[in-house]
């Protein structure tokens, strides 16, 4: 799988890590579902290995007949990022200063961490705006996300979250909108960006798509996203709560992202176009009739 | 080690032996021998001539003599071993007369021990004194202790009293150069000491040894010229033994048989006495 | 074929450079009127006054075979120092080395282990080693029935060295050149009575000249003995250094009285905690020059925090603490409350380091071609230097010299002159292949666990499990370690 190629991922750490994951999930405590321990962190809810792939295959199956169940994508995202992805991307974060801080300070971004207000006021080149005006235009909110549930180590429960609430950013950043092809491009762009196996699972949302959708995908968004992915620095790593007043431009040329072609313009041209030719048939159809 | 095929004294010491198809003419020839007492010299002219070409190469460690100079220690442990069987040992101040000392490898380090008074060394090969003469000068310690004759036993004057008699009477590597061993065996004798020592090495005569010499070096593989090994020579320890106690004041024949290890070097093998390299060490009477 | 030394009482043995020899000399410089001094000659002129030169001396003439040979030391350094090196209990040199039972055998045998400073000497029972990369763990403790046995000694190499001049000194014998300088070596020359051209003449900054039937160059890595005998040495430099430092502990351990090693393997090198009496340890950090050298710019504060995070937070960590200039005391603060580790089987905490003993030296491996030449030998690191993660630097000098004291025993007693080659051949045989084996082996552990990624790395955890699972194969390589097993070669 060509999304696999994270040259800078697999240069520097991937198989350590990857036998550093396995190390510590031998070492880590087995247990039968009568005995289950207590929870590492509020919240927790410590699954056997069977259970996590009943999890994984379960959510899985159900997510990809209805990929609007959040719920079970990010349970399919918890169950499958162990033993190896997560410490891979919390060691990612361990590298770089601003990801230690990160995971130091552990921000949160809420409706309550962050004003809507405020973030309504800023200029409109701002990233701060720019993310407004996105969940304005999208209507959603920063509290729609679920908590983690089933990844035992704290800190990668915490790496996991951060993940997940700063997914939005990551909207805003590409300008990519909620509908299935809109969050298909951009888990490709994300699963070659931090490798959790669930965004490259969701790639299997592709046989969803309707036949323009997935050709759309393969000529544009695909291949943007493995561009971009693999290009930019990791994306986990953005200290978003101090980059709100930042020039948004600026941010995407700081880590390497090029903003795609907006989805919503060429749906709304193809949608224009189709209905301009259904009207031309019909028009020509009446003239038929007509004659 | 590796052995060098040019190593023609390496395989001679090794491989010489030799069945004897005739009966044992050693103790014939003595007897022949001892009756014509003759003041000529007991040593091969042949046998002096192949020892002058090997003269420079006797200290090279690597050389031809490379055997030699890994038995030497052996001798010294020969001779403490005869020592030792002594109701009384002898302490130090020893002296030594070393027959055929060669490039002087065993003279040197008698004269080395902290036991030992002096030691007298003969060779009647010039060539080869000249190289024991010049390599003793490069340890002054040996300087005053280390005497080198050129000369055959023959051409030494006879001890007058036990003062001038020798504690041990060294012929290493020596009687089977000798075409009349009983006569040359009988000149030694008389520098010994009462009480004192005839020790020896050399090798027995067997089939094994003469096909490996005689057949496989000579013919067959032809890595050693053919007559090197003058097989008719070699003397075996129970002829040795034999001929010292038969009614001639000698007593205590020590034997041990030793064998080259590639690996390890020359190691002590009981028995070995009967197939190849021995020592050979008896007292005289006191 | 060895004759036990008992059958030759030491009277019976006169020097072996003969009296009159070096008053033929002395009679020899009168009569010719030349500039050049006429050297003095000596069996032994041992160069290089560390451990191994040291031992040696003290070995041959703890030896009644050996005893009377007339033997010089020269060293560069003054001894004094080292003679009446004393500190208070609560400081150790940083220069510690790690002494297996079999080279403390050896000391105690030419009777050098009884001078040395007994309360500053630490033994350790337990070894704890693992890897940085994927935390797979060998425990080296002994099976029941020999618990409590004595892996091996730490020591201070000053402790050894003062415990052997001190024996040295009450032996006598010895005549000690210090603080001379070794100006040049050179072959003697042909005189009326003597041909020295074999034989080497060490002339001294002093103005002494010694010729020397046996050379012996205990003179460190860069050997000038070596040099002058023209003895190739071969290796590399592992671009890495040691970084060394006396340590204060929070306590004396977690095993009280039976004190545990540990070394932990990082891809940078392995850092290793080796315990000394009372709440101290030594620390060897190997790492890379430019590591090091960042280590050596940290407050104490923050250097020991580096030390606790070596042993305890992920090489992730490790690599962005040593890009901090300071504030590590913070980081490890923080990242030891998320990284997982059984604070039982790692060192306890570090609360101090001794003011200036934070140093460091560079690594390289060095094979001399041979150990021996004509009226030469070579022993200890002029002979080879070891990568120190399996301490073995030291020991394998003592097992030089054992050997080496064995070999001229043997030649004196067999009439042989000590210097020449077909004498010290024994040496160089028992030593070289053993010494190589060690050294590739240890060159090859430092390689394996350099590696950060790859099929290696599973595999080195498997191995390493393996091994620990194996309690034969365990056995096994700690008997090697302490030198009590079957050798090998």
């Amino acid at each position: 799988m060509a999304l696999f190629v994270r040259p800078s991922a697999l240069r520097s750490s991937l198989p350590r890590d990857l036998i550093a994951a396995c190390t510590i999930s031998l070492n880590s405590r087995h247990f039968s579902v009568l005995n289950r321990p207590p929870p590492n962190y509020p919240g927790h809810v410590p699954l056997t290995f069977i259970e996590r792939a009943g999890l994984a295959v379960g959510s899985a199956v159900i997510s990809l007949a209805n990929p609007y169940r959040g719920d079970l994508i990010a349970a399919l995202g918890e169950a499958t990022a162990t033993p190896y992805f997560i410490y891979r991307l919390r060691d990612a974060m361990l590298a770089s200063p601003t990801g230690r801080r990160i995971l130091r300070d552990r921000p949160r971004i809420t409706s309550q961490t962050l004003s809507m207000t405020y973030l309504r006021s800023l200029p409109p080149n701002t990233v701060g705006r720019v993310y407004a005006d996105w969940l304005d235009r999208e209507g959603v909110s920063p509290d729609t996300r679920e908590s983690v549930k089933y990844i035992d180590d704290e800190e990668c429960a915490y790496v996991m979250q951060r993940y997940r609430e700063c997914h939005d950013f990551f909207h805003a950043l590409t300008g990519l909108p909620v509908m299935v092809e809109g969050e298909v491009a951009l888990k490709a762009f994300e699963f070659a960006n931090t490798l959790l196996p669930m965004t490259g699972l969701s790639m299997f949302a592709v046989t969803r798509l309707k036949p323009a959708e997935r050709k759309r995908f393969f000529t544009i968004y695909g291949p943007w996203a493995i561009r971009n992915g693999l290009g930019a620095q990791e994306v986990i790593n953005v200290y978003w709560e101090e980059q709100l007043e930042r020039d948004v431009e600026d941010l995407r040329a700081e880590l390497g992202i090029e903003k795609p072609v907006d989805l919503r313009d060429i749906r709304k041209r193809e949608r224009a176009r189709k209905k301009a030719e259904k009207e031309a048939k019909e028009r020509s159809g009446d003239s038929l009739g007509v004659n | 080690m590796p052995l060098q095929p040019t190593s023609l004294r390496n395989l001679h010491l090794l491989l010489r032996g030799t069945p004897r198809f005739v009966q044992n003419q050693f103790h014939t020839q003595w007897q022949i021998q001892s009756r014509s007492q003759s003041t000529a010299s007991s040593v091969n002219p042949i046998e002096v001539s192949h020892f002058n070409a090997l003269a420079s190469s006797w200290w090279d460690p690597h050389g031809s003599s490379r055997l030699l100079h890994l038995m030497n220690p052996l001798r010294h442990d020969f001779i403490r071993s005869c020592h030792a069987s002594q109701p009384t040992p002898p302490g130090s101040n020893l002296r030594f007369l070393d027959i055929g000392c060669g490039g002087g490898i065993f003279a040197e380090s008698a004269a080395r021990l902290p036991s030992t008074a002096s030691v007298t060394a003969v060779d009647p090969s010039p060539e080869v004194l000249a190289v024991a003469k010049a390599h003793a000068r490069r340890d002054p310690a040996l300087q005053g202790k280390l005497t080198y004759l050129n000369t055959s036993i023959e051409g030494l004057p006879r001890p007058r009293g036990p003062d001038e008699q020798y504690d041990v009477l060294s012929l290493f590597e020596v009687i089977e150069h000798i075409t009349h061993p009983a006569d040359f065996l009988d000149a030694c004798a008389q520098f010994v000491k009462p009480g004192g020592w005839i020790v020896m090495s050399t090798i027995a005569r067997t089939w094994t040894s003469w096909l490996t010499t005689k057949v496989v070096a000579e013919d067959v593989v032809g890595i050693v010229p053919k007559g090197t090994h003058d097989w008719e020579k070699y003397i075996n320890e129970e002829e040795l033994r034999g001929y010292f106690l038969r009614e001639r004041g000698w007593n205590s024949p020590r034997v041990m048989g030793v064998v080259y290890v590639p690996g390890l070097g020359w190691t002590r093998v009981k028995g070995s006495e009967k197939v190849g390299n021995y020592f050979f060490g008896i007292r005289k009477d006191e | 074929m060895k004759i036990p030394s008992t059958s030759l009482s030491t009277r019976q043995l006169g020097g072996y450079v003969c009296s009159g020899c070096t008053r033929q000399l002395r009679r020899q410089r009168r009569s010719y009127a030349t500039s050049t001094v006429n050297p003095d000659l000596y069996d032994v002129v041992c160069v290089g006054g560390g451990p191994a030169g040291l031992s040696l001396l003290a070995a041959l003439r703890s030896q009644p075979a050996t005893a009377n040979l007339k033997i010089a030391l020269v060293e560069s350094q003054r001894l004094d120092a080292t003679r009446n090196f004393q500190l208070p209990p609560t400081q150790f040199s940083n220069r510690c080395s790690s002494l297996t039972p079999s080279s403390v055998r050896f000391l105690e045998q030419v009777g050098a282990w009884q001078h040395v400073d007994q309360k500053r000497v630490q033994s350790y029972e337990e070894m704890q080693v693992w890897d940085g990369v994927t935390g797979a763990r060998i425990e080296f403790d002994w099976p029941a029935e020999k618990r409590g046995q004595t892996i091996a000694y730490m020591n201070e190499n000053l402790n050894l060295t003062s415990g052997l001049l001190k024996r040295i000194d009450e032996l006598g014998g010895v005549e000690v050149l210090d603080g001379q300088k070794v100006e040049d070596i050179a072959l003697g020359s042909e005189t009326e009575d003597f041909d020295l051209s074999s034989w080497p003449v060490v002339s001294l900054s002093g103005g002494r000249k010694l010729a020397a039937r046996l050379l012996v160059g205990a003179d460190g890595a860069n050997s000038p003995v070596r040099a002058f005998a023209g003895i190739g040495s071969r290796g590399w430099d592992y671009e890495r250094h040691g970084v060394v430092a006396t340590l204060q502990m929070e306590g004396p351990g977690w095993g009280g009285e039976s004190k545990i090693a540990y070394q932990r393997f990082l891809p940078t090198g392995p850092v290793a905690m080796l315990p000394l009496p009372g709440d101290y340890s030594t620390l060897v950090w190997s790492t890379t020059p430019a590591l090091a050298a960042h280590l050596k710019t940290l407050s104490p504060k923050d250097f020991i925090a580096m030390v606790n995070a070596a042993f305890r937070l992920s090489p992730v960590d490790l690599a962005y603490m040593h890009t901090q200039s300071d504030g590590q005391a913070d980081e490890l603060a923080w990242r030891s409350q998320h990284t997982n580790f059984d604070q039982h089987r790692i060192p306890q905490q570090v609360i101090g380091v001794q003011e200036g003993s934070i140093a460091s030296f560079p690594l390289k491996l060095r094979h001399a071609d041979t150990y021996i030449g004509e009226r030469v030998a070579l022993v200890g690191d002029a002979a080879h230097t070891i990568h120190p993660l399996a301490g073995q630097g030291l020991n394998q000098g003592q097992g030089d010299v054992e050997s080496l004291a064995n070999t001229i025993q043997y030649a004196v007693t067999h009439g042989q002159d000590i210097g020449v080659r077909m004498s010290l051949e024994p040496y160089n045989a028992e030593r070289y292949a053993a010494n190589n084996m060690l050294l590739g082996v240890v060159d090859k552990l430092h390689k394996l666990y350099a590696v950060e990624s790859g099929p290696i790395v599973p595999l080195r955890s498997i191995g390493l499990r393996a091994v620990n699972a194996l309690g034969p194969v365990k056995q096994f390589f700690m008997d090697q370690a302490a030198g009590t097993g079957v050798k090998i070669l």
